[in-house]
């Protein structure tokens, strides 16, 4: 009961605080936007990168490198006019079908009509306008890519491989073995030169260590008892880790990066993994998903073209036409969390109701480049959690009974553990 | 009083023979095949010395380290275009529509992660939400590997392209040349592909131009007939059609042999309407039901009065109560014969009709067409026209004429067939051999077969296309007039196989497909919106007359009754029946429904000859009457004239003495080359009208001196009233009342059960209870579950839905007869017998010769069918007792099995009173005995296991759950949308399945609740309260709608 006050306290303390320290992100927030809306590429960013590059390259809509020369328009004065009306309002442009260029462009672009801006205003066109003159290609910089290093490149493994461990196994085998052997063989030399009537000497190691065994006894017998319990240690916490496949990071098909969709560009968990809120599995996107943005987006940070062109590959899309016109290949992707079938896990339960941030199981997943398997995924590991973990009641019209009911029962008592509503209980996972 | 009443779970109970006392008092068998496995030869001719065994043990544990450090891939493959109603994880529900030739029943189909799991009954649909065995189980059939997979020519497999052209030529050909095209179909309920099938006709008839007898005829042909009432329906109403019965209508059902709870005509419609009018809270109001039969039926054992009879007397006890009825209604008696011991039933029955008038209805299961005559004229008298038979719609359920059928074979015989296309039956295996189709068959050119297997027709035909499983293509149906509704596909076609409809459309060269053919003809009902809604319902209605009118003549009565006396009774009768499960044999090869034990017989994978124990006795006879694990039956030869079947003989309590009973559609599906039973195809014969007759005269049974190992699920899980001479030892197991008992309130009928304490007062069980109580009694949920013993009437239904759900393995006719089934929900069937205290009181009896009189079979029992689960007990003997706390109570009320915690001591299955425990002793889904057994030894019907629910492996204890995997289900939704659990949101996969709504299920801390209503209700009863378990089922007193005096 104690510990519950405490925690109210505290919880009230920091949410204070957090309030405090919101506020002021916010006019920090607020005035950026001001001073950025000015920015001829940061507009461009926000409204036209989906299907445009600066550069050459064809993307949903044309590559601008180039652009002010090959508008119609005349003088610079009417193609700032041509092309503020053709921003704003291109689905006229395109219907009323009289524009030559645009009749061209139209059909060279299978009939897909640009987004019309009207919310852009003619200066913040024309700032656009000038970002896109003054655009120069990034020069590939060899020394500025070594500097950003590659994560999907390995550093140098380690001298332990795993082949040279099945080497040093296999040695100490025959060593064991060789040492074996030649006892074996001297016992019977001995016995041989006995009946010979011959006399040896005594022979050194390893005789003599089982002559100082058989005079020393206790201590012998206290060595092989501190051997045994080693290695029997050792063989618990082994045993332990059957089954356990923490770390786990399988090479996947594409290497796609987490960190930079999940962290650099802020993309929401649920938007790929949208069935996390729905139902039992997160799920794996499928690929109309990642094009959704990779149509427009074809080059990757430190692979180019490589990777995303695997997503082209596999949802049948053409980037020199644009269109779906290749047999489809479905992405075989490696699972990293595996749960054995005995046990039922739900997604929604825990992300929905429970309110769980996906990082609390998975691991600061923005910051993985290549994905890995960050808890346990043990019993023990869920147990811990439901003894943990606060029940989200208030609110939930679900829980209204039970948590009157609970708090008649324990009087004085506010939260309720998951625990303490059965979520220790075997069925509630194994059925 | 009815409670007193003994009831004994087999015959061999009864007798409380030696051995069955004996097999009782222990939970397994004792017969453990480990001699048999260590005398295999095999193992002693192997020469492994102690020393390889060490070698071997010495690997195998160094190999099992090293697989366990490796980790495993699991490939995980998106879609690339997700589906937008598809997520994974999620099931989807989508309508469609089942119909075989013999059910018809609107349905939902579960489909998870694109593969259909699971079939419950469309709430939507008028005729109700229960779904059939059959039909709940036709969701294994899609994925079996019997399946043709291929089109095959000559037996050969071909391909679609050659089969195409070669028989679209020689179909043009045939007609051309003047020969028919005999297009020889199941029953067809279907408006679009009856237009087709018209459309088709117009297209031939145009092929062959002016040659004259070139056309394509269509042939409907039901393996179960019912041309005899289609045709007096011909005469009296003016279509030849069922009418739409009306059970709930009812207040006296009479029947005569119809079986209308399982299989006759709508069963599924009339199931639910009876259902709703036997309720004794009805009080005066409850349906009365009498039954003539010959063989122990499922709709029997339900009636309140129940008047055996022989099959060839059913037409003369038809005219004995016309006569009776006529002299109340003043009409012209008809001429009758004397019928002993049926007159005082017959009076009271009619006095009972008379006294209902418009609220009775007297139906009849008999395929004679004079039969069925006499009954639309005591409907007529009665005054059912327009009330209990409604004449506003009917049904086309079933369509063969046994006459036209008769021409047909004589047609192909005569050489004027130039092709057959034989769909959907297999006519080589039912019809009746005088009928000789096979030899005409075999005279056709070309005979095409369109099927899912290949089945006898198809085996002797030149082309075998596969045809769709009905899942995995679209369809319509129209069961009764005026209403329809659709089939759609939910998954694409497994095998290379095409509807039945588009293979005839490609043959015909037709412009439009199947699909488009049935839009554009619900383009006439109504619009866009009305098709998108009909898809998405299922179902769907519009406004038609059924141009029915009544025309009784008493000209047609006058030669029914000639007729009827030319029907010669004559020594043993044989009545060929249909069961349950098999029904005419089409699913024959469904290993859910082998093994579901019949509702009367409780026997499973086999058919057999039933016949009276008391008959059995009889000199020249001597069968085994107690058929147990290692005692066989007795072997019999069965021959009417030059037809003959060995067959073994198993007893039947309530047969007809002097009346034997065999189930039709066995001897077609082979498990593991064993054919399962035999078929009794080869005894059906004609009347003189030319209709199917189902039974035969003048048998002769002779014991071979053969025996034959039967399965039974049922001559095991006792439940301790194994003395039956002791009555310390005599429990309340099945409570049972009659209705006017039921009216003097539950003191009568349902007393509490009071034990005596330490110091002799008399207390309520929970007032002695040991256990400290669950703290669910004031916190969270508690479930529960009621089951109203009046309602259920013993179908099955729930059984197969259980397994369906649960992925509950199928183990084969051996383990059943070993006593290792694995049913988690199983319905015990009681007979009573008619010997009680009140009866030995009357004859003066003492109690040792009362109890020893109950001993004695009685030929004519009273059934009661008992559903049985876990009980989840609140203090569940098993829970105390288990050395690895495996099994554990919930929060919420449940007995909680946990299969990976179960070290299989199986304690807990012997501490059970309810005997509901299965210990799973094999590897189902890898051991090779149980290969084409286990449906889930196999790739493709592993698909149909539920994800859900873990595949238990060998040696764990399992049991009932409540479908806790539904209730967990149903809790998220709950919280997802933040609102309480609503009453009847969750329901378990048995109550789906009910067709009457007897089983309740919810939440007993939600005070409103359905199931708490239940719980408090006079009527429930909790198995074995004496024991003090607390269950956390209960049932519904079962009350027969009798007097005292006839009880």
């Amino acid at each position: 009961m104690k510990l519950y006050l405490f925690k109210n306290h505290f919880m009230r303390k920091l949410t204070r605080s957090f309030g405090l320290l919101f506020l002021v992100g916010l006019f920090t927030l607020s005035f950026n936007n001001t001073l950025v809306a000015q920015d001829g590429a940061t507009l461009f960013k926000n409204n036209c990168a989906n299907c445009h590059s600066p550069a050459a390259k064809r993307g949903t809509g044309p590559g601008l490198q180039g652009f002010w020369d090959r508008i119609p328009g005349g003088d610079e004065e009417g193609k700032n006019a041509w092309l503020i009306n053709w921003v704003k309002n291109s689905a006229a442009v395109i219907n009323g079908g009289k524009d030559a260029y645009i009749n061209k462009l139209y059909a060279e672009y299978n009939n897909y009509p640009m987004q019309a801006q009207p919310h852009l205003s003619n200066d913040e066109v024309l700032a656009i306008k000038d970002y896109l003159i003054s655009y120069v290609p990034p020069v590939a910089d060899d020394s500025a890519a070594g500097a950003k290093k590659n994560p999907f490149i390995k550093e140098e493994k380690s001298f332990f491989t795993p082949t040279i461990q099945w080497l040093l196994g296999l040695s100490l085998l025959f060593l064991i073995l060789a040492v074996v052997l030649r006892n074996i063989k001297n016992t019977l030399q001995d016995s041989v030169d006995e009946k010979e009537g011959l006399i040896r000497e005594k022979r050194a190691f390893p005789k003599n260590l089982f002559h100082w065994m058989g005079t020393h006894k206790l201590q012998a017998g206290l060595i092989i008892l501190l051997i045994k319990i080693i290695l029997l240690t050792k063989l618990y916490y082994w045993t332990l880790g059957i089954g356990v496949y923490q770390g786990y990071q399988p090479e996947q098909p594409i290497k796609f990066s987490h960190a930079i969709h999940a962290g650099e560009n802020g993309i929401s968990c649920v938007y790929c993994h949208h069935s996390a809120e729905k139902g039992k599995h997160a799920g794996i996107p499928s690929v109309n998903v990642c094009m959704n943005c990779h149509k427009g987006i074809s080059e990757g940070t430190w692979t180019g073209t490589k990777e995303i062109s695997k997503i082209y590959e596999a949802a049948g899309y053409n980037p020199e036409t644009g269109r779906y016109d290749q047999p489809e290949k479905p992405i075989e992707w490696v699972k990293i969390h595996n749960l054995p079938d005995l046990a039922y896990f739900n997604h929604s339960q825990h992300v929905v109701v429970g309110g769980i941030e996906c990082q609390t199981c998975h691991g600061p997943v923005e910051e993985m480049h290549e994905l890995y398997q960050h808890s346990e995924l043990t019993m023990g590991w869920c147990i811990n959690c439901h003894r943990e973990t606060d029940v989200k009641m208030e609110g939930n019209g679900y829980y209204n009974k039970m948590l009157s009911e609970l708090k008649a029962k324990h009087k004085g008592v506010e939260v309720f553990k998951v625990e303490d509503i059965g979520g220790l209980e075997c069925s509630k996972c194994h059925y | 009083m009815g409670k007193q009443k003994k009831y004994w779970n087999s015959v061999q109970h009864l007798n409380n023979d030696p051995a069955f006392v004996a097999s009782a008092e222990k939970e397994f068998a004792e017969y453990i095949p480990v001699d048999e496995f260590l005398s295999s030869e095999t193992i002693q001719d192997a020469s492994s010395s102690r020393r390889d065994f060490l070698k071997f043990l010495g690997f195998s544990v160094s190999a099992a380290t090293l697989a366990a450090c490796e980790t495993p891939v699991v490939k995980s493959i998106p879609y690339v275009n997700k589906p937008h109603e598809i997520n994974p994880g999620i099931a989807n529900y989508y309508a469609s529509t089942y119909y075989d030739g013999n059910d018809y029943a609107s349905i939902l189909v579960k489909n998870r992660d694109g593969r259909p799991i699971f079939i419950q009954g469309n709430d939507q649909s008028e005729y109700g939400a229960g779904v059939n065995a059959r039909v709940n189980s036709s969701v294994l059939s899609l994925y079996n590997s019997n399946r043709l997979q291929k089109p095959l020519k000559a037996g050969k497999v071909s391909d679609w392209k050659t089969i195409n052209d070669e028989v679209s030529q020689k179909l043009k050909n045939t007609v051309a040349s003047g020969k028919k095209i005999m297009l020889l179909t199941r029953s067809i309920i279907s408006p679009s592909t009856k237009a087709l099938i018209e459309d088709l006709k117009s297209k031939y008839l145009n092929i062959a131009n002016t040659v004259p007898g070139g056309e394509l005829v269509h042939v409907p042909y039901d393996a179960i007939s019912c041309s005899g009432l289609l045709r007096a329906n011909q005469k009296s109403l003016g279509k030849r059609v069922v009418p739409n019965y009306r059970f709930d209508k009812a207040k006296t059902i009479v029947s005569f042999g119809a079986d209308f709870l399982c299989g006759w005509l709508m069963s599924g419609q009339y199931a639910v309407q009876y259902g709703n009018v036997r309720k004794p809270e009805l009080g005066a109001a409850m349906a009365k039901h009498y039954q003539f039969e010959s063989r122990m039926s499922l709709t029997g054992s339900n009636a309140d009065v129940r008047i055996p009879i022989k099959p060839s007397q059913t037409g003369k006890a038809l005219v004995l109560l016309y006569n009776e009825i006529a002299k109340k209604a003043s009409a012209p008696a008809m001429k009758s014969a004397q019928l002993k011991g049926f007159d005082a039933k017959i009076k009271q029955m009619a006095n009972d009709l008379w006294s209902n008038k418009s609220k009775s209805l007297v139906v009849s299961g008999s395929n004679n067409e004079s039969d069925q005559l006499i009954v639309n004229k005591i409907n007529h008298l009665l005054g059912s026209y327009g009330t209990t038979i409604d004449l506003s719609t009917y049904s086309e359920i079933k369509q063969s004429d046994d006459v036209q059928i008769k021409n047909a074979i004589a047609s192909m015989q005569s050489g004027s067939v130039g092709a057959v296309i034989v769909y959907g039956v297999d006519p080589v295996f039912n019809m009746p051999k005088a009928s000789k189709f096979a030899e005409g068959f075999s005279k056709v050119p070309l005979k095409i077969t369109l099927s899912e297997r290949l089945d006898f027709t198809a085996k002797v035909s030149d082309y075998v296309c596969p045809t769709n499983h009905y899942l995995e293509s679209w369809d319509d149906a129209e069961p009764q007039k005026g209403k329809l509704s659709i089939a759609q596909p939910v998954i694409n076609p497994l095998y290379d196989s095409k509807s039945f409809q588009d293979i005839l459309i490609t043959w015909a060269n037709l412009p439009l497909d199947y699909y488009s053919y049935i839009k554009k003809r619900w383009s006439n009902l109504g619009d866009t919106a009305f098709w998108k809604k009909s898809v998405h319902d299922g179902v769907a209605s519009y406004s038609s007359n059924s141009g029915l009118s009544l025309q009784i003549s008493d000209a047609d009565l006058a030669g029914a009754g000639e007729k009827i006396f030319t029907q010669k009774s004559n020594g043993i009768e044989l009545e060929l029946y249909t069961k349950t499960a098999i029904a005419d044999g089409m699913n024959a090869d469904n290993p859910w429904l082998q093994e579901l034990p019949d509702p009367i017989s409780k026997v499973v994978w086999d058919n057999y000859i039933t016949m009276n124990p008391e008959d059995m006795k009889k000199e020249g006879y001597g069968f085994q009457t107690n058929i147990q694990q290692e005692i066989p039956a007795s072997m019999a030869k069965l021959s009417v004239g030059s037809d003959h079947i060995t067959l073994p003989v198993f007893p039947s309590p309530g047969q007809t003495i002097g009346t034997v009973g065999i189930a039709l559609g066995y001897g077609k599906a082979i498990v593991k080359e064993q054919v399962i039973g035999k078929n009794a195809a080869h005894f059906l014969t004609s009347n003189s009208d030319g209709d199917i007759q189902y039974y035969r005269t003048g048998v002769k049974i002779e014991p071979t001196g053969e025996t034959y190992l039967m399965a039974s699920s049922q001559t095991h899980n006792t439940i301790m009233d194994v003395d039956p001479k002791d009555p310390e030892v005599g429990r309340k197991i099945v409570n049972e009342t009659t209705l006017e008992d039921f009216a003097k309130g539950k003191a009568h009928y349902n007393p509490d059960i009071t034990l005596a304490d330490a110091y002799g007062d008399q207390k309520t069980t929970k007032e002695l209870d040991l256990w400290a109580e669950h703290p669910y009694d004031t916190f969270g949920h508690r479930w529960g579950m009621a089951i109203d013993l009046n309602t259920c009437f013993g179908c099955s239904a729930c059984v197969t839905a259980c397994h369906s759900e649960n992925n509950v393995p199928v183990v084969g006719k051996d383990e059943v007869r070993r006593n290792r089934d694995m049913f988690w929900l199983r319905i015990d069937r009681y007979y009573s017998s008619d010997m009680n205290q009140d009866v030995a009181e009357e004859q003066g009896k003492g109690a040792v010769a009362m109890y020893a009189e109950m001993e004695h079979p009685s030929a004519y029992p009273q059934v009661v069918h008992q559903p049985l689960m876990c009980h989840h007990c609140n203090h569940a003997p098993c829970e105390t007792v288990c050395p690895v706390a495996a099994t554990t109570h919930s929060n919420e009320g449940l007995n909680q099995m946990t299969y990976n915690r179960c070290v299989g001591t199986r304690y807990c299955a012997n501490n059970c009173p309810y005997k509901v425990r299965r210990f799973n002793w094999f590897q189902y889904d890898k051991y090779n005995k149980f290969t084409g057994v286990n449906p889930a030894q196999d790739d493709l019907a592993r698909m149909v296991l539920n994800p859900d629910v873990t595949v238990r492996s060998r040696g764990v204890m399992e049991k009932c759950s409540m479908c806790v995997q539904r209730i967990q289900e149903g809790k998220l939704e709950a919280k997802k949308n933040a609102e309480p659990v609503k009453d009847g949101s969750i329901k378990t996969a048995c109550q789906l399945a009910c067709p009457t709504n007897a089983i309740s299920f919810g939440d007993l801390n939600d005070k409103n609740s359905n199931v708490r209503a239940k719980f408090s209700d006079d009527r429930a009863y909790a198995l074995l309260e004496e024991v003090g378990t607390q269950p956390n089922v209960k049932y519904l007193t079962k009350v027969r709608n009798l007097k005292e005096s006839e009880a």
